[in-house]
């Protein structure tokens, strides 16, 4: 379904989803920088920044509670949480970088565990995707193979027109829905061109190759080479849009606590650390390999999909400058 | 923010590349060096990254630019495992980098006769390198630049011979926020750093980019028992950032690195530069200017203040 909606009717449809109960995520100012959040208004979205992280913690909180446990005496009490009290959503104005991320991590919540909290919001969760207007020379979503009209992931897909307004096009019953069911502030599709589009430098990688280097490197000088300056934090997997790992904790006092779910990432030490002690992944480059691995190749051999939807967000974060993109493209050329 | 940007002049930065480059080609010919860190540039134009170069050849690789934010004494500690072990390091300083080796040496974590010093005299670099094509002015320049002492490293082994160019006059940013917190009521700073810490998302780049957060196992990593809650939320990250800045007063001099790398622009080097003015105030100590320095906070002193004790 092809519709155009004006930026003021769309800031209407947020209003009346937020009066209505929905939570509307979107990107908005928050302690002076932009980051996807439930809006209190439409006023409040900012669409001309990228936001610092990305959409997917509409759907992977950077930390839940998953269950909390009380105990008197001999007595345990367990409380589960129940996912159907999560909230309808809507989440507005997502770079095709983030949206193209969600269904990527749909394989992986929905594999051999089916991990309720990601699904359940996923299920409550309409995604409207929006065009991108900016670029900088971090962005790298050309390389691999999508760009900044990319529709993948978007329920309803938003391209800003010369002379304001959306060109709006809807790709899943989710999105129909929304449009009939907010029929008024749709109207049929206009002539206008579309806004000029980021044009993103970087060039297509031939992903395919990457892989097939990677199958046969798992030891390779270019490991060290790489990762002796990464000083090992976690910026560049929370700040992107697919990594998913995460850790489980039980916080709290004999008495009482809770059992969180929160964010991990692959570069700490403790990541592999063993309760034995032993860590099979002991230096930095052994850790940096597991990055570039579980992007382009584990993930691919699991479920035929890449890790990465080149937003850039690690290059521009990276403590030290270490760019995937430069990266990747290297071992392209191998 | 001045009224108007004006530029800072960085024309000593090309000189400065090519004394780096035949310094460090002349110190792996003479095998005075196993190893030097210094900065190179990477993909994204005008970019710089930390480099560890171990012959000759790769010294034309090195570069001075204002996008050499890194404080590269971070290298040189925890990092250091995948760092050769054996012989002399070369280390290429800027002032506020220097601070923090002495500091170390003062720490007894590293020796100043396993290193060889390449100092730089340095007239600001960017506040931050995500945006690394970036000019250099009283606008774009780090904060900490603005209140800088050492633009000329002192006791280095060589020191590119270049004259700084007079720069424009700066305002001291930190001392202007910190005045500012000062002013606030408790309750109001509550709520600033409140909001500030909820953004916090336990990526612990501020830690690992620290040359002080040398512990081999971070009371913040620790699960048996739990000493402060790992996870991202308020009553955690709070602790964090107290546990850190604490840890940091009378030895952290000021490279800012933790608030230059927090991807959620946490202004985290207004807690270090407050611990350093109360240290200043307490102890007339400032740290990061003479090697084998205990801080105040390690040792006692029958002269310090004991008003606290009722």
């Amino acid at each position: 379904m092809q519709k155009y909606i004006t930026q003021q009717n769309l800031n209407t449809l947020i209003d009346t989803l937020i009066a209505s109960g929905t939570r509307v995520v979107a990107p908005r100012m928050s302690a002076g920088i932009p980051l996807y959040e439930p809006l209190d208004s439409s006023v409040e979205m900012v669409t001309d920044q990228l936001p610092r992280r990305s959409a997917k913690e509409a759907f992977f909180p950077v930390c839940e509670e998953i269950m909390s446990y009380e105990k008197e005496g001999q007595q345990i009490k367990l409380t589960d949480i129940d996912p159907a009290r999560f909230p309808e959503t809507v989440l507005v104005g997502v770079r095709p970088c983030d949206a193209a991320a969600i269904p990527v991590l749909d394989a992986v919540f929905s594999w051999d565990y089916k991990d309720e909290f990601f699904l359940e919001r996923r299920r409550k969760t309409t995604v409207i995707g929006l065009a991108c207007t900016t670029a900088d020379d971090a962005c790298f979503c050309t390389a691999v193979g999508l760009s900044p009209a990319e529709t993948r992931g978007s329920d309803l897909f938003l391209t800003p027109l010369n002379g304001g307004g959306f060109a709006c096009q809807s790709y899943s019953e989710k999105g129909e829905a929304l449009i009939s069911n907010n029929s008024a502030l749709f109207s049929e599709p206009n002539n206008a061109a579309p806004l000029p589009l980021a044009a993103p430098q970087a060039d297509k990688i031939d992903l395919k190759k990457v892989k097939s280097w990677l199958d046969g490197h798992f030891e390779d000088p270019l490991w060290d080479g790489i990762a002796v300056r990464c000083v090992g934090c976690g910026a560049c997997a929370f700040v992107c849009p697919a990594c998913h790992c995460f850790d489980i904790v039980d916080e709290g006092t004999e008495k009482a606590g809770k059992r969180r779910k929160s964010w991990d990432a692959c570069g700490f030490w403790k990541f592999t650390h063993h309760a034995s002690g032993h860590n099979p992944r002991d230096l930095q480059p052994k850790r940096y390999r597991n990055r570039i691995m579980h992007k382009f190749k584990y993930y691919d051999d699991k479920f035929g999909q890449t890790l990465c939807t080149g937003c850039g967000r690690c290059v521009r974060v990276c403590p030290v400058g270490i760019d995937i993109a430069a990266i990747v493209e290297e071992i392209s050329k191998k | 923010m001045p009224l108007t940007s004006q530029p800072i002049d960085t024309s000593i930065y090309a000189t400065i590349t090519a004394a780096i480059r035949s310094e460090a080609s002349r110190l792996f010919t003479a095998a005075e060096v196993v190893a030097i860190i210094g900065y190179a540039a990477a993909r994204r134009v005008g970019s710089a990254q930390p480099v560890i170069i171990t012959d000759a050849a790769a010294a034309e690789t090195l570069i001075f630019t204002e996008a050499c934010v890194n404080n590269l004494a971070v290298y040189l500690t925890k990092a250091k495992k995948e760092i050769p072990k054996k012989g002399k390091i070369g280390i290429i300083v800027k002032g506020c980098d220097l601070k923090a080796l002495v500091g170390l040496m003062g720490e007894s974590q590293l020796k100043r006769e396993d290193l060889y010093l390449i100092g730089i005299p340095c007239a600001g670099v960017l506040a931050s390198a995500v945006q690394p094509a970036t000019t250099l002015t009283t606008e774009t320049i780090a904060s900490k630049c603005c209140e800088c002492d050492v633009h000329l490293p002192l006791g280095c082994d060589f020191v590119p011979s270049v004259t700084l160019p007079p720069g424009p006059q700066m305002e001291s940013r930190y001392s202007e926020e910190i005045a500012r917190l000062e002013a606030l009521t408790p309750a109001e700073r509550w709520a600033y750093w409140k909001e500030q810490f909820a953004k916090c998302i336990k990526c612990y780049a501020c830690r690992q980019i620290c040359p002080f957060c040398f512990c081999e196992q971070c009371l913040c990593d620790r699960n048996k028992p739990q000493m402060v809650e790992t996870t991202p939320r308020p009553a955690g990250n709070t602790a964090w950032h107290i546990v850190r800045a604490m840890h940091l007063a009378g030895r952290c001099a000021g490279c800012a690195e933790c608030e230059r790398v927090c991807p959620m622009d946490i202004p985290l080097n207004l807690l270090n530069r407050k611990m350093a003015k109360e240290l200043k105030e307490l102890y007339d100590y400032e740290a990061g200017f003479e090697i084998n320095d205990k801080g105040p906070l390690t040792m006692f002193t029958e002269k310090d203040d004991q008003s606290f004790i009722k």
